[in-house]
């Protein structure tokens, strides 16, 4: 028999920017081996920076060569490293002045996960990442015993856009009212919460009703018909964004199962075509076989009924409900 | 003193407790929060003028999720409605600036986070410079680590003075129902705990926590109408620090010294201070940028070491202070709400009771 499961997911958002006059070269230079400051009157600033960070004033691109040598200035130790830390062992944070600037950047120290030699006023070096992509991921600090020669090759075009692909991980359990849900479909049952204010049928239930600011319990909660009318409808045609599963146009609807007062929207329909679809049309679930069934797509989130839990949705044949009764659930 | 087109009070404010995991969604954590407001003024929630929450998409882990949480303020028939992707203590903030405009009565403002589902070490990070910062995951602990160091490296304060502030601290939640940590703890016990961010300790740092908050302001005719007891909010100010913190003193906040006398914080007495010590050595930071001398009772709820629902700690802040006027602890005092890495944004809100 199918299990519940955590919520246990990455949302992630690849992001692009464009890195203008300073950091490209910048950027570039990391990619290159080398690290670039500023020039700002008689100071270099390391990172650089497009502005006086005193005045604000714009600065003129003027970018000189610093490090790769540098003094740690201030450092903690990161006893538990997060994913997104350059290193996933132990390892030093720090601010290091690099040779020629006047202010200090902040970067990751690795000293093969030991505290004991990190201190203020240490020398480091920088080394460069064997892959290297314009970002400042691509070096990384060693104290300066333990830096190695290294040979980098130059790229080809200057870095005019650096890439970042940030993530979060969501994990937590399905909440008590979710968890109820995800059991009720895996049974073949479609559960909803009704509103001890307003007698309304909320499907699937959110653990509250926003009209009337109550929370429900499980005492609220009602078995409702799998046969419903569909009250909205639409034909996806995927766009290829990141993360993006689907690749052939499909149908989109939302259903107002019988007896309750607000559609389930985001069933899928594959087997009919957007020409086939009615508002009024009314339908049927055809569930899949209990052990076929998974919930696994259920989150604490979206509202919707997976399709890993029904075969298809069919037309009963019944005559369609008129359109201008349903303008109330039309979403 | 600052000058205000219009006198403003907090009529109402509730809290949840601060959960170290909350099992159900986030608008299910307000709305408790929102319907004992309502309920302490006894007015309909459609006699509200104005809606305003501060809560993070990134905590959350969903696109747009702050327009779920309007579900927990009652969002039919349509209400006038904002948002600020900060602390609800900035959803104060713009809730007062709007009172000032002396066109409507009644603002309700609520803050709320969940940080249990996720790691706020990884979403906060993603509030750094975007360049030179977030690719390495520079997160809020490391760069509170860096501000810890550097007060010890300019002998201003050392893991004692540290420790102490966490044993202060723990030892006032006892006395707060909304606590999520409390204790006896001596200060020698606390220095014998490893590091997890040398020189940092795991109780100089937040616990993951969960929680709401809100509250009703009204402009004066309004607010005296509403309650027996209101608390004025005097003035409110918010400044910034440059977010490189290799740029900026990190043992000291020149933020808080500018917004301190903006708000004439010194003005009168300063009974109580609530502060946002998010990581301990910040409460030697701001007690030093605030000017505060013995005279001044800080953080008697414990503060958020004792619980840290971020985006409702800052809120929580000012209510724990609306709370202590409202019992007579004080009668004039100072909340502060923090926001970035190492104290980077101050905001100071004077509150003052009744003359």
């Amino acid at each position: 028999m199918p299990q519940l499961h955590d919520v246990d997911y990455t949302l992630e958002y690849p992001y692009t920017r464009t890195t203008g006059p300073v950091i490209g070269p910048f950027l570039t230079g990391l990619r290159d081996g080398r690290i670039l400051g500023q020039r700002c009157g008689d100071r270099v600033l390391c990172p650089p920076m497009e502005f006086d960070p005193d005045t604000s004033a714009t600065l003129e691109p003027d970018l000189v060569e610093v490090g790769p040598g540098g003094e740690v200035v201030n450092w903690t130790w990161v006893a538990e490293p997060s994913a997104k830390h350059p290193f996933d062992r132990p390892f030093g944070f720090t601010f290091i002045k690099l040779d020629g600037a006047d202010t200090a950047l902040v970067h990751a120290v690795d000293t093969g996960g030991d505290p004991e030699a990190m201190s203020t006023g240490m020398r480091v070096r920088a080394q460069f990442a064997t892959e290297r992509h314009g970002s400042i991921a691509d070096v990384y600090f060693v104290p300066e015993a333990d830096a190695g020669d290294q040979v980098i090759e130059p790229g080809d075009e200057p870095v005019a856009i650096t890439e970042h692909l940030i993530g979060l991980r969501i994990n937590e359990p399905l909440y008590p009212h979710r968890a109820r849900f995800a059991q009720g479909l895996l049974d073949g049952k479609i559960i909803g919460q009704r509103s001890p204010v307003t007698g309304k049928v909320y499907v699937p239930g959110r653990g509250y009703d926003n009209m009337s600011r109550v929370l429900m319990s499980e005492a609220d909660e009602v078995v409702v018909s799998d046969v419903g009318t569909v009250v909205a409808f639409t034909e996806l045609n995927p766009v290829q964004y990141y993360g993006q599963t689907e690749t052939e146009p499909y149908v989109r609807c939302s259903i107002l199962f019988d007896g309750t007062d607000q559609p389930v929207i985001g069933i899928d329909i594959r087997d009919m075509t957007v020409d086939e679809m009615r508002v009024g049309m009314r339908m049927r679930c055809i569930w899949r076989d209990p052990e076929e069934r998974s919930v696994e797509d259920i989150d604490n989130r979206y509202g919707n009924i997976p399709e890993a839990v029904y075969a298809r949705f069919e037309p009963t044949g019944e005559p369609d409900l008129p359109a201008d009764d349903l303008k109330e659930h039309s979403w | 003193m600052v000058s205000l087109a219009e006198d403003v009070a907090i009529v109402a404010f509730e809290q949840t407790p601060s959960h170290a995991h909350f099992n159900d969604s986030e608008p299910a954590m307000i709305m408790p929060c929102v319907n004992s407001v309502i309920e302490q003024v006894g007015i309909d929630r459609h006699d509200i003028d104005f809606t305003i929450a501060g809560s993070c998409d990134y905590l959350s882990g969903m696109p747009f999720a702050f327009v779920m949480n309007i579900d927990a303020v009652g969002a039919w028939p349509p209400v006038y409605e904002s948002h600020v992707e900060m602390d609800g203590a900035w959803a104060l903030f713009e809730g007062f600036v709007r009172l000032q405009s002396g066109d409507i009565d009644t603002v309700l403002v609520s803050g709320s986070g969940k940080c249990s589902p996720g790691s706020y070490r990884e979403a906060f990070s993603l509030q750094t410079d975007p360049y030179v910062h977030a690719p390495i995951g520079l997160d809020p602990r490391t760069q509170a680590g860096f501000q810890a160091q550097a007060l010890i490296a300019a002998g201003k304060a050392t893991e004692r003075d540290f420790a102490e502030v966490v044993s202060r601290s723990h030892g006032n939640a006892k006395n707060n129902p909304y606590a999520q940590l409390s204790g006896d703890l001596s200060v020698d016990e606390l220095l014998a705990e490893p590091y997890v961010q040398q020189p940092l300790r795991r109780l100089d740092c937040p616990p993951t926590s969960d929680g709401a908050a809100a509250m009703i302001i009204a402009r004066a005719d309004k607010a005296r109408e509403l309650c027996d007891s209101p608390v004025w909010i005097r003035a409110i100010d918010h400044r910034i620090d440059s977010h490189h913190p290799t740029l900026r003193d990190l043992t000291d906040s020149s933020s808080v010294r500018i917004a301190a006398e903006r708000v004439g914080l010194h003005d009168g007495p300063v009974d109580i201070a609530e502060l946002t010590v998010t990581y301990s050595p910040e409460e030697i930071i701001l007690q030093d940028a605030l000017g505060l001398n013995g005279g001044t009772t800080v953080n008697p709820s414990g503060g958020p070491l004792t619980g840290s629902p971020f985006m409702a700690v800052g809120l929580t802040r000012v209510i724990e202070l609306a709370r202590a006027i409202r019992n007579g602890d004080g009668r004039r005092g100072v909340a502060h709400a923090s926001s970035g890495p190492a104290l980077q944004q101050n905001l100071l809100c004077v509150l003052e009771g009744e003359s």
